[in-house]
């Protein structure tokens, strides 16, 4: 856009609609996949990009949630059909949320969100933390060119090898570790209490996987801030470029109510506020001011 | 019968010298640069857009966090995040001059003589409709006493009439004792007409950290837990003024907006209820036409102040103080 003012992202591929709830199932300790029909939504998701969902009706939650598209599910014929989020019980609407049953309705606004660019690469290596690993799931689809995105589909990135960095509190509270596997991505765990994999930061494992690999690395990293801060540090200390995508707090999703803003430095190395919801997710590590 | 009911009806509003085509407008702060919508919601359609508040210098805004839910409302300390009105005429003016709905610009200044300039700057471009006078923000500092002291008010309306020709709306604060006593002062300052509600002080806090939730401390609170609040203002001004009013307070759905208008209002803002229903603007303008016809009218002017008091009235309990 040559308008430098503007967002690089609007929700120029956005609808808004009342959703049906397919399915609404536990995947680990107080974590949950809720998957609706939404073909418009689901023909337009890019990996990367964001959906806020709400509870149509209700005033206490008002708002909406920003949630990750975990997955895009296409229909028998092969045509995109329906998603899935992962959702954190924790809040009013998440509490609500679970007792959502099939055929239940919600309201849903997106694609929001820059997702992340297609960038080449010999071996991605994402880095999750806590519900950060996500918006990891169609990117590696993507990657590995096992799915397209969009509509019509973008020119997909590959990379021979994807490598998930997964790090949580317990073993107990890891989600969707089977679903990367099945992709074919080399899955390694860090747990704070060494309940499984790693015992200790997913810091460590990934100062490992990008010492190892013998090929030109891209970092991708999703999780609470101080991680992301911490993953930053890594991987500007090994040269190797990263992206990481913010969890900002957000109230609209669509940038009309400057909530969700993070500080971004620009060229000249000063930073401004600028909105996650339509500059991001997705920003450049090195221009996070944290 | 011929097409439907929407063809008959004259949904068209007069505001003082403002002409609009409807009375569903977007609330500034809750709309963006209005670019931001022009997937969700066909922008050509409504009766007027308020885009963000823009100061004289750029502002950075509140650090976060600058929104908080709390039961059916939202909490507020963006801090009047802005570009500066250099940037706004320069970067989104073109935009917003280049749709075919009234723009509004809302403006804010620290002084009477920022919002002078600022008026008289944007007298001076094409595409502006009228300007809304931001004295009611509470996330700043400065600019608010002119929405709590008459005085202040009237002269702040009156300076700026003189030093612009666009029509001139006085947004107001609900965080005063009198609102009625305020829209009299920018009714006697020349106020095309008076907007209200803005935002009603309110603090969150987090009991287990001892610390505040929002990072300006105190903000603003919106949405539907406001609207009874809202309702009582437009209320007792419109007992106390002539001038239009436009109603802004938790609207988000026809019933709402149909409430401000019969207590009344001659228009309305949708604020809050954009983030969360991002196209409720054209859900309540889809049913405004059969909502006036239940009330057995077609124009909305028909509907406006038509509110049906019980008597006797206590007169203290709705007439100004001054």
């Amino acid at each position: 856009m040559s308008n430098p003012l503007h967002a690089k992202f609007y929700a120029d591929q956005a609808t808004q609609s009342s959703v049906e709830v397919v399915e609404n199932l536990e995947m680990a300790r107080d974590t949950y996949r809720v998957r609706f029909r939404c073909p418009e939504i689901a023909a337009r998701a890019l990996p990367g990009q964001f959906v806020m969902l709400r509870l149509a009706n209700y005033d206490d939650p008002l708002i909406g949630r920003p949630l990750a598209v975990y997955d895009v599910l296409q229909s028998q014929a092969g045509e995109p059909e329906s998603i899935d989020v992962l959702y954190l019980v924790k809040g009013k609407l998440t509490t609500r949320l679970v007792n959502f049953q099939p055929g239940q309705r919600l309201d849903v606004w997106g694609p929001l969100g820059n997702g992340f660019e297609p960038i080449a690469t010999s071996h991605l290596v994402m880095v999750a933390g806590g519900i950060g690993q996500t918006p990891f799931v169609c990117l590696a689809k993507e990657y590995l060119g096992l799915q397209s995105f969009g509509t019509p589909a973008r020119e997909p990135a590959r990379s021979k090898r994807v490598t998930l960095c997964y790090g949580g509190r317990s073993a107990e509270l890891l989600a969707g570790v089977e679903d990367f596997k099945q992709l074919g991505v080399d899955v390694r765990i860090a747990t704070d209490d060494g309940s499984l994999g790693h015992h200790g930061l997913v810091t460590d494992v990934l100062s490992r996987v990008l010492a190892e690999s013998e090929q030109e690395c891209q970092v991708v990293c999703c999780g609470p801030e101080p991680m992301m801060e911490a993953v930053a540090k890594v991987t500007a200390n090994a040269d190797v470029p990263c992206r990481v995508s913010l969890e900002t707090p957000m109230a609209c999703g669509i940038g009309i109510c400057f909530t969700c803003v993070a500080k971004v430095r620009d060229d000249s190395g000063e930073w401004d506020y600028k909105r996650t919801c339509v500059d991001g997710p997705v920003f450049d590590a090195e221009l996070i001011e944290w | 019968m011929t097409d439907n009911n929407v063809a008959k009806s004259d949904l068209s509003v007069q505001l003082g010298r403002l002409t609009l085509a409807n009375p569903i407008l977007v609330a500034s702060g809750t709309f963006g640069y209005a670019r931001e919508m022009e997937r969700l919601v066909d922008l050509s359609r409504l009766g007027g857009i308020l885009p963000k508040t823009i100061t004289k210098a750029p502002r950075a805004g509140n650090h976060p966090w600058r929104t908080i839910e709390t039961s059916a409302g939202l909490l507020n300390s963006i801090g009047l995040d802005n570009d500066g009105i250099d940037a706004f005429i320069a970067h989104h003016l073109p935009y917003l001059a280049s749709l075919s709905t009234s723009v509004i610009v809302s403006i804010a200044g620290r002084s009477q003589d920022e919002f002078v300039e600022l008026a008289s700057r944007l007298s001076e471009e094409d595409g502006i409709a009228g300007l809304e006078l931001n004295i009611s923000c509470p996330n700043v500092t400065g600019g608010v006493d002119y929405g709590t002291d008459p005085t202040l008010c009237e002269k702040l309306v009156a300076n700026v009439r003189e030093s612009c020709r666009l029509p001139v709306i006085a947004k107001l604060t609900p965080n005063v004792t009198c609102i009625a006593d305020i829209a009299c002062a920018a009714a006697a300052g020349g106020a095309d007409a008076v907007s209200l509600i803005n935002t009603v002080l309110g603090m969150a806090i987090d009991w287990k950290r001892q610390r505040p939730m929002l990072g300006n401390v105190v903000g603003g609170l919106s949405g539907p837990a406001i609207k009874p609040v809202a309702l009582r203002c437009v209320h007792q001004v419109a007992r106390a003024v002539d001038i239009p009013i436009i109603g802004i307070g938790g609207i988000s759905n026809i019933d709402d907006a149909m409430e401000f208008l019969v207590a009344g209002a001659s228009a309305v803002q949708i604020g809050t209820a954009n983030y969360y229903d991002p196209t409720v603007s054209m859900t309540i303008l889809d049913q405004l036409p059969d909502a006036l016809k239940q009330l057995g009218a077609t124009r909305t002017d028909d509907i406006v102040r038509s509110l049906q008091l019980p008597e006797p009235v206590e007169p203290a309990t709705v007439a100004p103080t001054a």
